[in-house]
């Protein structure tokens, strides 16, 4: 068990820069989730951890040890990979034992300590099975298990869930917080998926361009954005972003449109934004402001109502029982407890 | 003529063409097979049918010709190379397909265009040592040269081979606590073995049929099976039973092999340009 | 041991064993080129001539460009011939079904044959009083009825090239069967649906997405027919005359018939030249792919 500090992390591949100048303290026992698109450097900063790529600068500590010279045999991590990385000329029972085997575990250990793995992810009847004969699912339990098998200072997970079919991710995603919450180590979690990252963070570091945009517990990241690019990235649909002005403590569109009251001093450009839980739907007339339906969804759960506001189109949810019909006209009217301004050029949030 | 009775037409054309290519590819061997089961005086003439002989496999491995020792020194030649190229072969394929290497492009480069050079040029100055050195007509000089043109297709299609192992497994390795060399040992050994094996086979049909350098460097004790065909020129021309026998001896363990190998063989000649 | 010497440590005896047996002989071999170098006079092979070899070989012997143009010829009709049989066998065999695999795997026999044994089998074959292949040429085409193959110059060069095209359209073709089984299928059938004829498809579609492929083969079948040694050898051991010498026979015959190494190896520095820019533009599409 053991806290992970990076300090002034940064890697570059010639002029390419994956990792900028980072640094990040995680907590022991912590489970933090690394947040962001493609090539924002997250699976580099967890490769880096790993002991898989090396930093081109900047520290990297385990506990009270500075391990960018170990090998990452040495720094006693346990990993599962995206495409679980298993071995596929050894049998299931083989593949988990592997950690302690070469590690020198006695062999009076190993099969107990196997067998008890094995048994938390579910897997004791395919011990003697290759990997080949096993579902995406199960494969993804081994990995677990190998990870499991030994108790490391820290796991770490690169988009563990990414190569399961969308209702096994569910439940997967669940058994994993079940099983972080019962080991309590230290865990780094890679991932794209904004709800694997809700779900299951202590505190998720939102990544881009190989800058952490924001590190907030997932209440803060979704409820206090701290710029554009994690408004836009967090949350489905997306926050709508209107861009406009700000006079005389009004949001004024760029169409002209005199808004909703923002407490802001003036300024000549600004974004507002809103989630589309914070819009409500009325009939014509009756909102703050009437727009046209370009496209009226029906998700089952929810309605999703796609607006032309002036030259832009924004996604306000509705009552799942209301029904509607493109170019009908309705009233929106935005929550006004919950609108965020941010400054297009810097696209840093502009605090209330 | 219906849409169906053309296409019933086109496909009648398209069996035969096929059935005329896979004659004309497949006769000069059937030929030669056949004209080793033949007697000596079936030979000489265009006989489809005639009374099968086994004779002239006993001649040929009988005295003067001796074809036994050719099929040794071919066997052990073709053997030890692939002994000395595969293993060095892999740790090389390995390096080149795992990490990058200053100059590596270069080397790769390099080991290809080796490939290319005529063999020609290879064997003069190799022709010249070996006989100062005394290695002229010996099995490990034609085991030395036959290294020239194994290495670059071994490494090459290894290479292939390694870099369909995904990367993941090793990482997990080594994160699991191998070092490198475990890792090389435990993971991708055996998860290439199979391409290795593919490999070794390759390479020993390449040893086993190559001409020149056993041309020029052996003339009594290192002469391996293909020089061995010249044996059969007698006095009255071509001894055409007998070098179809010997033919069929050459052919037929490279076809069995040949085929074993059949899905990597395209792979291997185009050293990874096409896959 | 960190993976920085590691590597390094990995490649190191395949470097050193393809330095000493491809590097070292060509470097050798450039040595030798500027020498007497005369196997029978002993000290020839340090004595230093100058480009006298170079100057020989290219203004004094008709020998030397009779090879060159014999291995033009013989490569230009190979590189050919061998290409349009291979894209239209491939073509024919790439749908599969069972004839088609069963003549898929056939094809990899003839590949497996030495070079040397396929020399012999065509002189077999057209041997003139009981070759099948000069008999049915005969009763094909009446005026070759009684020809004797290999004594004729021309004719001889026929078989020559015919050997080797037989050689290899199975190796081509099953690298462009390859090729053809990467051409996405759904790019073939939108053109159908759009109304391409078979012959538009094929033109307009296949064709260009084939084009590396074709390339790599046309390539590498220019630098195998180059090099052509061993079925000239069995053949017709050059002849009649010097009518199907190529230059690997020519220097073969200079350097081990004769004991010219000098002169030889000089000749094979000049082969070795086309030589690197095939290798060039080989080893561009080796990486192309691997980049991809």
């Amino acid at each position: 068990m053991a806290e992970i500090k990076l300090s002034n992390l940064t890697k570059r591949w010639g002029d390419f820069v994956g990792v900028d100048n980072q640094s990040l303290h995680i907590n022991d026992r912590e489970f933090l989730v690394l947040l962001g698109p493609s090539g924002c450097g997250k699976t580099t900063t967890m490769r880096m951890i790993a002991g898989l790529e090396d930093p081109t600068s900047g520290e990297i500590w385990i506990g009270d040890r500075m391990v960018n010279d170990d090998l990452p045999k040495d720094r006693d991590v346990a990993m599962v990979f995206q495409n679980y990385g298993l071995y596929p000329h050894m049998t299931i029972f083989d593949n988990i034992a592997y950690p302690l085997r070469v590690r020198g575990t006695p062999k009076a250990d190993i099969k107990p300590r196997v067998e008890k793995a094995a048994e938390q992810v579910e897997l004791t009847e395919f011990l003697h099975r290759k990997p080949k004969a096993l579902s995406g699912g199960q494969r993804q339990r081994v990995a677990l298990a190998r990870a499991i098998v030994r108790t490391p200072k820290v796991f770490l997970m690169d988009e563990p869930l990414s190569n399961l079919d969308a209702k096994l991710r569910v439940t997967m995603r669940a058994e994993l917080k079940h099983l972080s919450r019962a080991l309590q180590i230290t865990t780094v979690y890679v991932t794209h998926d904004q709800i694997e990252a809700m779900t299951l963070a202590d505190r998720v570091a939102v990544m881009k361009n190989g800058i952490i945009q924001q590190l907030g517990t997932p209440d803060e990241i979704y409820n206090d954005p701290a710029n554009l690019f994690v408004a836009g990235f967090i949350g489905s649909p997306a926050m709508n972003l209107i861009n406009g002005s700000i006079s005389g403590g009004m949001f004024v569109t760029t169409g002209g449109t005199r808004l909703v009251p923002v407490k802001a001093l003036d300024r000549a450009k600004a974004v507002l934004g809103v989630r589309a839980d914070d819009m409500d739907v009325h009939e014509e007339g009756q909102g703050d402001i009437d727009v046209k339906i370009y496209a009226f969804e029906n998700t089952g759960e929810s309605t999703l109502l796609t607006v032309q506001w002036g030259a832009q189109r924004v996604i306000a949810r509705g009552d799942r029982h209301l029904r509607k019909d493109q170019d009908d006209v309705v009233g929106i009217s935005l929550n006004q407890d919950h609108l965020y301004l941010f400054d297009p050029e810097t696209e840093n949030r502009i605090r209330m | 003529m219906t849409g169906r009775q053309k296409k019933q037409i086109f496909g009648a054309i398209q069996t035969a063409l096929i059935l005329i290519a896979m004659f004309v590819m497949l006769v000069p061997i059937v030929w030669i097979f056949l004209a080793a089961f033949k007697s000596h005086v079936d030979v000489y003439q265009l006989k489809l049918f005639f009374t099968p002989t086994l004779e002239n496999f006993a001649v040929v491995f009988d005295d003067p010709y001796r074809l036994g020792e050719k099929l040794l020194n071919s066997t052990i030649v073709a053997f030890v190379t692939i002994v000395f190229a595969i293993p060095i072969a892999t740790l090389a394929a390995y390096s080149f397909s795992r990490f990058t290497m200053k100059g590596e492009t270069m080397m790769l480069v390099t080991i290809l265009a080796t490939q290319f050079v005529p063999a020609v040029v290879i064997i003069l100055p190799f022709f010249v040592m070996f006989r100062d050195v005394g290695l002229l007509d010996t099995r490990l000089g034609l085991i030395l040269v036959n290294l020239a043109i194994v290495m670059p297709f071994a490494i090459w299609m290894i290479k292939g081979f390694i870099d369909g192992i995904p990367m993941d497994t090793e990482e997990a390795a080594m994160v699991d606590g191998s070092s490198r060399l475990q890792v090389i040992r435990n993971i991708v050994l055996p998860m290439a073995a199979p391409g290795l094996l593919t490999s070794a086979i390759f390479c020993f049909i390449i040893a086993w049929n190559e001409f020149l350098f056993a041309l020029i460097l052996t003339n009594k004790n290192a002469v391996t099976l293909p020089i061995g065909l010249a044996l059969f020129k007698g006095e009255e021309g071509d001894l055409w039973n007998l070098l179809s026998a010997a033919g069929i001896i050459i052919m037929a363990p490279m076809f069995v092999l040949a085929l074993m190998i059949r899905k990597y063989f395209v792979q291997g000649m185009t050293m990874g340009a096409v896959r | 041991m960190r993976d920085n010497t590691l590597k390094y440590l990995l490649v190191l005896p395949a470097v050193i064993v393809v330095f000493a047996t491809a590097i070292w002989p060509l470097i050798e071999a450039a040595r030798l080129s500027f020498t007497v170098g005369r196997l029978n006079r002993p000290g020839s092979l340090e004595r230093y001539l100058g480009w006298e070899n170079y100057v020989w070989a290219i203004l004094e012997e008709p020998a030397f460009w009779n090879s060159v143009w014999v291995t033009t010829i013989y490569t230009l009709l190979t590189v050919g011939l061998t290409t349009v049989f291979a894209l239209g066998l491939a073509m024919l065999l790439a749908p599969g079904g069972r004839l088609r695999s069963a003549a898929q795997t056939l094809l990899i026999l003839p590949f497996a044959m030495s070079p040397a044994l396929i020399g012999v089998s065509f002189r077999f074959m057209f041997n003139p009083e009981f070759g099948l292949f000069d008999a049915f040429f005969g009763v094909m085409i009446p005026p070759l009825a009684d020809v004797s193959w290999l004594a004729d110059p021309k004719l001889a060069f026929a078989v020559v090239v015919m050997a080797d095209v037989w050689g290899w359209i199975p190796f081509l073709t099953l690298v462009l069967i390859g090729g053809l089984a990467s051409v996405p299928r759904d790019t073939v059938e939108a053109a159908q649906v759009d109304g391409a004829s078979g012959w538009r498809v094929f033109k307009d579609v296949t064709l260009p997405q084939l084009a590396p492929v074709l390339a790599v083969v046309v390539i590498l079948k220019s630098i195998f027919s180059l090099k052509t040694f061993d079925q000239v050898f069995m053949l017709t051991n050059g002849g009649p005359g010097t009518a199907t010498q190529t230059l690997s026979h020519y220097i073969y015959f200079n350097g081990m018939k004769y004991g010219q190494i000098g002169y030889s190896a000089s000749v094979a520095w000049l082969m070795v030249i086309p030589m690197i820019f095939l290798t060039y533009a080989y080893a561009k599409f080796v990486f192309r792919k691997a980049d991809q």
